[in-house]
């Protein structure tokens, strides 16, 4: 019986996953690159910032702080997030360039968007572990000098096709 | 209308659906791009179309043999389409191939094991060589739905684009594996009595699946979107909610 429950919950769980999977590919045909103020995201890692706070407030209103931060923090990573998917979307096409240098640049940028997915995912679990435990910290420091150089590598692709019209390079 | 005319009927349904299907697939020469999908449609039509034909001239049993061995070369052409719907998906990232590469492996094992579970526990009641043949079947379908779950939800995580007749394949596949492991289920844990509701429920299932494949392989590819660029008042007042959190 046990068995036969597990498997049905397994089946149910497939038919729940690709029904979100055709309403959010519905909802992503309508997908916008939002930009990311990275000023902002970094005042809001700062561990410096976050060790005064320790230090001045008590425990409970420190607890209550970071979480909040937490969840804008997560906002952020998620919007990092969409825009490297957007990135990624975006770069397919470019990818197949007929001109080699395109093609480079696109497959370069297709990468390290591809790695700051993998970073959103850990960040998010990071921050997860913060967020049930605030004591914690663990920074998702790399997130942000990798978003840098992939906006300059976007800037680079976009100026080597000056014919497309995606504003890409100056969204995110 | 008893169960077995409605069964009768819808499977002339399902070889008519397949047929429009497998003419797609040669029309639009599709083994050349999804060769293992072409390969699955093709086999499956073939199939349809030759038990049909020994259901009306031979005895039960060489229906029993013949709808087996079908089953067992279509579960392996299952396997090699979610393979070949995995390359497609993780093609152009190679970064992220790796990392799913090594995701995929250890879901395999995890699945596989599953599997041998739900054998090694349904074993006892494995009486003869029909529940022997459905609890192996079930034990691959669990493989086969578990890998369908893995290509969407990593897809998921990694922000990556369906194009849409891979899509269309997947969610065909994974719409009349998911309904099939259900039905297996089901009918190892009540019995034959069950059989006419199973082969109902297996056969809309595969239609569905079927109208899914043929929609999405003729549907046009959807154009890829421009970025829309953030109004500049969305961006400060985002920034000034944060500033205001900071200074809080």
């Amino acid at each position: 019986m046990t068995i036969t429950v597990l498997v049905i919950a397994l089946a149910l769980c497939a038919v729940v996953l690709l029904y979100t999977a055709v309403r959010s590919r519905r909802k992503q045909s309508a997908q916008h690159v939002r930009a990311v103020d990275l000023n902002a995201f970094r005042t809001l890692m700062d561990r410096d910032d976050e060790l005064f706070m320790k230090e001045k407030l008590p425990r409970s209103k420190f607890r209550h702080l970071k979480r909040q931060r937490i969840r804008v923090i997560v906002r952020y990573v998620r919007r990092i997030a969409a825009n490297a998917s957007a990135v990624l979307h975006m770069g397919e096409a470019a990818r197949v360039s007929s001109t080699s240098e395109v093609a480079e640049a696109a497959a370069q940028v297709m990468e390290l968007a591809g790695q700051i997915r993998v970073q959103c995912l850990l960040a998010l679990m990071k921050l997860s572990l913060e967020y049930v435990m605030p004591s914690l910290q663990l920074t998702p420091a790399m997130l942000v000098p990798k978003y840098l150089i992939l906006r300059e590598n976007v800037k680079r692709l976009s100026s080597l096709q000056p014919q497309t019209p995606v504003p890409l390079a100056t969204a995110i | 209308m008893s169960i077995e005319s409605t069964i009768h009927g819808l499977w002339y349904v399902q070889i008519a659906l397949q047929v429009i299907l497998s003419s797609v697939v040669i029309g639009r020469k599709a083994w050349r791009e999804l060769p293992g999908f072409s390969a699955y449609i093709l086999f499956a039509t073939s199939a349809s179309l030759g038990k049909y034909a020994i259901s009306r001239s031979h005895s039960g049993i060489t229906y029993f043999y013949a709808y087996w061995i079908c089953e067992a070369i279509a579960i392996v052409l299952g396997l090699v389409v979610v393979r070949e719907i995995f390359m497609k998906l993780f093609a152009p990232h190679l970064a992220l191939r790796k990392l799913a590469t090594m995701i995929f492996r250890v879901g395999i094992i995890v699945l596989v094991a599953f599997g041998c579970a739900v054998m090694y526990a349904q074993a006892p009641d494995a009486q003869g060589w029909m529940k022997t043949l459905l609890i192996v079947e079930e034990a691959t379908r669990i493989v086969e739905v578990g890998l369908i779950m893995f290509l969407f939800l990593s897809s998921g995580a990694f922000g990556l684009h369906w194009r849409q007749n891979i899509f269309g394949i997947a969610l065909g596949l994974g719409i009349f594996t998911s309904v099939e492991l259900v039905m297996l289920a089901v009918r190892l844990h009540l019995g034959p009595s069950v059989m006419g509701a199973f082969s109902l429920a297996r056969l809309l299932a595969f239609e569905l699946s079927l109208m899914a494949w043929i929609g999405y392989l003729l549907a046009p590819e959807r154009a890829t979107s421009s970025a829309d660029v953030p109004k500049r008042a969305q961006l400060e007042q985002w920034n000034q909610a944060v500033m205001e959190l900071i200074s809080k």
